[in-house]
């Protein structure tokens, strides 16, 4: 390796990985273990201890989830990764990793229902508060932040709103507040933003999405951009002062960059135990492999998509960050030239009556839960997704009772044309009534 | 641990354990644009294995104050300093690559404070090639970009690790932007202008042991290989396939070596 670092393409395939000396395993081998044998008391020790790397409980770390973490650290550009059960597992357990009872987060509106959820609803009960603020207003995100505020919180690509948030003015906000940025890039993969190069600190992933992209395997992580002070003011006592676990480590001084993972798995991965298992890690590292050329694809269908959306006779509105119309158009192209994400939202003429009847009716597109599938699919939001979350917040958000939000696959385009022809027939009729 | 040496803010990492000068006292040194962080799957290791350890960061390194020093002869006074400030009477020196330079130049200055040295791919001499003196001062972003990048072997920018979830090269782009801005310039001034590794190395009677790395593209073997040959009494240790960032990349068995070393009597 003689001329700088190893390409996304190249990392989506191997990093994490080399072939084991024993058995030469090109693949990346299923660790199907909950444990590990100590060399003697003293390797225990030292694992237990921090002292040196290695595994010593599949809830704390696997060699084969160890792999993908390297792989969405390097293809992330952090410091370090790790995975976890799910994405709303990762959220959860970093927001515990740097918040304390009457912390406060500063949070987008316009989020994935659970993330909104998880925030206004869960954290309140453990004296965690959030103000919810609009996420493409860098000054009502400054003037938001209090004293006691810990994170600001938000999606790149909003679910399933599509708001754009200025990543580079954001992290302008919280840099000069002291406060990480924490951002959802679920929508956006690496692979069309690396939100660290814009200054945020810690990335959340819902692995399930574009990322697996099979649709075979719930997963989640969280990336350390390392590029945060903890230290830089006393907001951080956890992080950057004793702590109770090894005679009060203190996490800054001892990993630096790393403080915040060193932590996140020292205690997150301990005490609440969110570990992702092998084989789910074995199946989204399969997807990986491939992330660079479906993201090509997803892109690729996504304006064919969007032009066959807008022209169509059916459709009363199309909402995507690719069309001029979109009030985040301009930030978009700039911080994601190869695209804005293979999520569009649309509303059909004749409202939700009409909208339920598309849904029903397309028979290559799937009527589920998910994105980021290779896969076609559909869904009605406010009676799904976002259906805990109140009229007002839902009016804040962006969500209208007719919205269809639609995550383009990587089928060839002239079917799903045929396909949502179909389903817009039955949604003629009942425009019709 | 927070010391003040000169009227500085000094940041020493001790490895989660008190200082006791009383000790079997290691000292950590850290090479060019680095800081403590480097001897993180060091100092730990070795605090809670009977050593006192003291991995400082140099002036204008990591979590230190003050200016960082522009010779390998200010840094080794520096070195006797900080132990002259802690009542240490001898220490073992450990360096890493510039730290190697400094260590063969406080063991041959100061042979009574230096009970043994051990070398860490490190040379005689580090020459640095103007295009990467210029850079440290005019684009120091790229210089980071392009150390860490060469510093670190096959494994390393596979991303393979035994630190789970850990990278390599995002820590290692990471740990270096900690510094000041003006210390990797000062650091390879230091090196590049430094002289006095053949004649030090030459005055040492001290017991040195020289770890060295197979693949090492910034003190190649060969060189590092010269290094040993200098020395009056040396073990040797070449780890295959290692780059620069030894202590990182295989800390099990720099650990192994560095610990039999210190233990001998």
């Amino acid at each position: 390796m003689m001329s700088g670092d190893y390409k996304f393409d190249t990392l989506s395939l191997h990093a994490g990985h080399v072939p084991d000396e024993r058995h030469g395993s090109r693949a990346v081998p299923i660790h199907q273990t909950t444990s590990y044998v100590f060399k003697d008391t003293e390797h225990a020790a030292a694992l237990y201890n921090m002292e040196q790397g290695g595994h010593l409980y599949t809830r704390i770390s696997n060699p084969t989830v160890a792999v993908l973490e390297q792989r969405v650290a390097a293809l992330e550009g952090g410091v370090a990764a790790t995975a976890t059960a799910s994405g709303m597992a990762a959220l959860t357990v970093a927001v515990m990793t740097i918040c304390s009872s009457g912390d406060h987060i500063v949070a987008s509106s316009r989020m994935y229902g659970a993330n909104i959820n998880l925030l206004q609803n869960t954290l309140p009960r453990f004296g965690i508060t959030t103000s919810f603020v609009d996420p493409t207003d860098a000054k009502a995100i400054e003037a938001a932040i209090q004293p006691n505020t810990k994170i600001v919180f938000g999606e790149v690509i909003g679910n399933p709103g599509l708001d754009i948030m200025d990543v580079a003015a954001v992290a302008k906000v919280t840099a000069n507040a002291g406060i990480p940025l924490m951002l959802d890039c679920t929508f956006n993969t690496p692979w069309l933003l690396k939100p660290f190069t814009l200054g945020a600190n810690i990335i959340i992933h819902s692995l399930t999405k574009w990322i697996g992209g099979h649709g075979i395997a719930i997963a989640g992580a969280v990336v350390d951009g390392g590029n945060f002070d903890w230290g830089q003011n006393d907001k951080f006592p956890t992080i950057a002062g004793p702590h109770y676990a090894m005679d009060s480590i203190n996490f800054h001084e001892e990993f630096g960059p790393a403080a915040f993972t060193a932590k996140f798995r020292a205690e997150g991965m301990y005490n609440f135990g969110p570990s992702l298992s092998p084989t789910n890690a074995f199946h989204i590292l399969q997807g990986i492999e491939t992330l660079p050329l479906r993201m090509q694809r997803h892109m690729e269908n996504t304006e064919k998509m969007l032009a066959f959306l807008s022209a169509h006779d059916a459709v009363a509105w199309v909402r995507h960050p690719l069309r001029k119309d979109h009030p985040g158009h301009d930030i978009a192209k700039q911080m994601m030239p190869r695209g804005a994400g293979s999520i569009i939202v649309f509303g059909l003429k004749g409202g939700r009556d009409a909208g339920r009847a598309f849904i029903e009716s397309v028979e290559l597109a799937s009527h589920l839960a998910n994105v980021g599938d290779a896969k076609t699919l559909v869904i009605h939001p406010a009676s799904t997704t976002h259906s805990h979350i109140s009229a007002e917040a839902m009016v804040e958000g962006g969500l209208s009772d007719d919205m269809i939000r639609l995550s383009v696959g990587l089928e060839d385009f002239d079917d799903l044309k045929a396909d949502f022809e179909i389903g817009f027939k039955a949604a003629a009729k009942i425009a019709k009534g | 641990m927070k010391h003040q040496l000169d009227g500085t803010d000094i940041h020493i990492a001790t490895g989660g354990r008190s200082f006791d000068a009383t000790g079997n006292v290691v000292v950590m040194l850290h090479g060019s644009g680095q800081n403590h962080l480097t001897w993180v799957l060091q100092s730990r290791y070795f605090a809670y294995r009977g050593f006192a350890v003291l991995a400082p960061d140099f002036p204008g390194h990591g979590l230190s104050g003050g200016t960082p020093w522009t010779s390998i002869e200010d840094m080794a006074r520096w070195v006797i300093a900080l132990l002259d400030s802690l009542d240490v009477p001898q220490a073992t020196l450990v360096g890493h690559s510039q730290g190697c330079l400094v260590a063969l130049e406080a063991a041959a200055t100061y042979p009574d404070r230096v009970k043994r040295v051990a070398l860490i791919a490190g040379a005689l001499a580090i020459p640095v090639n103007q295009q990467l003196l210029d850079m440290s001062d005019q684009a120091l972003a790229k210089a980071i970009g392009i150390m860490t990048s060469w510093g670190h072997g096959a494994m390393a920018h596979m991303h393979d690790n035994t630190q789970p979830g850990h990278s390599f090269i995002g820590y290692g782009n990471r740990l270096m932007a900690l510094n000041d801005n003006d210390a990797l310039r000062a650091d390879l001034t230091a090196c590049n202008n430094y002289q006095g590794g053949a004649a030090a190395a030459a005055a040492i009677k001290q017991p040195a042991l020289c770890i060295l790395a197979e693949k090492d593209r910034m003190t190649p073997l060969k060189f590092g290989r010269e290094m040993a040959a200098a020395l009056a009494t040396v073990e040797t240790n070449v780890i295959a396939a290692a780059g620069h960032m030894l202590p990182a990349e295989y800390p099990a068995e720099v650990n192994a070596a560095l610990r039999a070393f210190c233990e001998q009597s």
